[in-house]
């Protein structure tokens, strides 16, 4: 199961945040995608989840443009994690991970992955009386239960305390080595330069730089990928070194 | 019962099948719909606070039912005009605020708020210079008045295919409670299920409306409530809200009826007496 992107152009408004983008999810890869606030990451992924239509270029979902996809068919195939709360769900955190069942229509037993996420002691709290670290990996648990080939995560790293950035990282090694595909958006180099295969650079005008982290994640190419000063940060140890 | 009823039984008979029966019966429905829309708009809107007159609904009715009757026009037509007026305010806030509804409800809601803010202006207006003697007809309308509803086959087969409908869609719409990009990445096609909650709602909203003027509070109350007690998912929240909102306004209706004999208080008066402080109780509850 491969998710391909031809030609990918992406606005906001006026502006080009993606131009010409051509990009290939591989079966078993991991996909960092880095760049500046408002720079395009989020409007990628909804575009490559085929939930919004690029200015130009096609996504396919092996060679089938995901836009043409009948909802539910797409929903069994490929899973979001969007930015954003959930938190106006009145039910409970156990209701609310078994949702991410929809898309099959039958119902599928949640406690497994209320387990993985540390969620089995809350399953029965209203889901809007957790933190929000709680709430995340609420999220996390509903789209491991979807069970996408292509997981497409926006910043899953929020509000997740180092354990749980590790069951995250243990999750997303455990889809790649099932042949699945996972996309995410971070800001943490280290993070990238550690656990993701490749890297997608978004500039937020239009440029973009696909590569291996070794080849992307320099301090030169941070600063010109953030700007002036995260070179500096880099030295200092606030942002970790890649090995 | 055996042998021929002696003939003040025989009138209490009558009584209770001619005239009490239909009126609990119509109560009943009444109740049960404004209890289920209300359930259908707070999913919509993502808000429990939503209820089925936030699209203007009760505005519109009422502006055209007030004016059918400062006109002096007799019960079925002014049932008609608001049946009419309802459905114009639909339109109206559907034109208005409905073209983004795949992604963001808040024009819609704004809208309606809007067109309710206008509409109400204009009942003041049209109460100020209506003829004395036809005030308190409208003002009945206005608090709702189970006195009209007389349609009770009509009011029971709308209460049992909106529950119906709403029950198919009950999967959807517990997803539907997700962020719209959410809802969207896991299957539910989110601008035609609003769409058809909008519809669902409306309709029975201006059925209620044509029937029995602008019952309040039942439509907010009891779907909140519900939602408090734990009923998250909907396919126990909406009948439950059915039967709730049905007992409520059959309560309600009994004690408009008694409570100062022989006279008859506006329905509506009753459900926000005994909805008002039920409310506040239920909020201090964490």
């Amino acid at each position: 199961m491969s998710l391909a992107a031809q030609q990918l152009r992406l606005r906001a408004g006026a502006r080009i945040l993606v131009d010409a983008l051509d990009l290939s999810l591989e079966p078993g890869e991991v996909l960092g995608i880095l760049g500046a606030n408002g720079s395009g990451k989020s409007t990628l992924l909804a575009v490559l989840a085929g939930l919004g239509r690029p200015t130009h270029g096609e996504v396919t979902l092996d060679g089938r443009p995901v836009s043409a996809l009948p909802a539910l068919t797409r929903a069994q195939h490929i899973g979001l994690l969007p930015q954003g709360d959930d938190g106006g769900f009145l039910g409970s955190v156990a209701d609310f991970v078994a949702l991410g069942r929809f898309p099959f229509g039958g119902r599928a037993d949640p406690l497994p992955q209320l387990r993985h996420w540390e969620l089995a002691d809350l399953a029965h709290r209203p889901l809007a009386t957790l933190s929000g670290g709680e709430r995340q990996r609420a999220r996390l648990a509903q789209l491991a239960l979807q069970q996408p080939r292509v997981a497409l995560l926006d910043e899953p790293l929020t509000h997740l305390d180092p354990l749980h950035q590790s069951r995250l990282l243990d999750w997303v090694r455990a889809e790649a080595d099932a042949g699945g595909s996972v996309a995410l958006s971070l800001h943490d180099p280290s993070w990238a330069a550690h656990h993701c295969d490749r890297l997608l650079f978004l500039y937020g005008d239009g440029r973009w730089r696909i590569g291996t982290p070794a080849a992307l994640l320099t301090p030169f190419a941070l600063e010109g990928l953030y700007g002036a000063g995260t070179a500096r940060m880099w030295r200092q140890g606030a942002i970790g070194e890649p090995v | 019962m055996a042998g021929p009823l002696p003939a003040d039984a025989e009138l209490a008979r009558q009584i209770l099948t001619d005239l009490r029966g239909p009126r609990v019966a119509a109560a009943f429905a009444c109740g049960g719909l404004l209890a289920l829309a209300g359930a259908l708009m707070q999913t919509l809107f993502r808000n429990p606070l939503a209820e089925p007159y936030l699209l203007g609904v009760s505005g519109g009715a009422g502006l055209l039912a007030l004016l059918g009757m400062a006109a002096g026009l007799a019960w079925p037509w002014v049932s008609l005009l608001a049946f009419a007026g309802s459905l114009i305010a639909l339109g109206l806030a559907a034109a208005m605020g409905g073209r983004l509804l795949a992604r963001d409800h808040t024009p819609l809601l704004l809208a309606g708020v809007m067109l309710a803010a206008g509409f109400g202006a204009l009942i003041a207006l049209v109460l100020s210079i209506a003829p004395a003697e036809r005030l308190p007809g409208m003002l009945f309308f206005l608090m709702g008045d189970l006195a009209w509803a007389g349609n009770v086959p009509l009011l029971w087969g709308a209460l049992l295919l909106g529950v119906a409908a709403a029950l198919s869609l009950a999967r959807r719409l517990d997803v539907l409670q997700l962020t719209p990009l959410k809802a969207a990445s896991l299957g539910v096609a989110v601008a035609p299920t609003r769409w058809m909650l909008f519809g669902l709602a409306g309709a029975a909203t201006s059925l209620v409306v044509a029937q029995a003027g602008t019952i309040g509070f039942v439509g907010l109350m009891v779907p909140h409530a519900l939602r408090k007690l734990g009923f998250s998912g909907h396919r126990l929240l909406l009948p439950a809200a059915a039967l709730a909102g049905g007992s409520l306004l059959v309560l309600a209706d009994a004690l408009a009826r008694t409570v100062i004999e022989p006279r008859e208080l506006p329905v509506g008066v009753l459900t926000a007496l005994i909805g008002v402080p039920l409310m506040l109780w239920l909020l201090r509850k964490p």
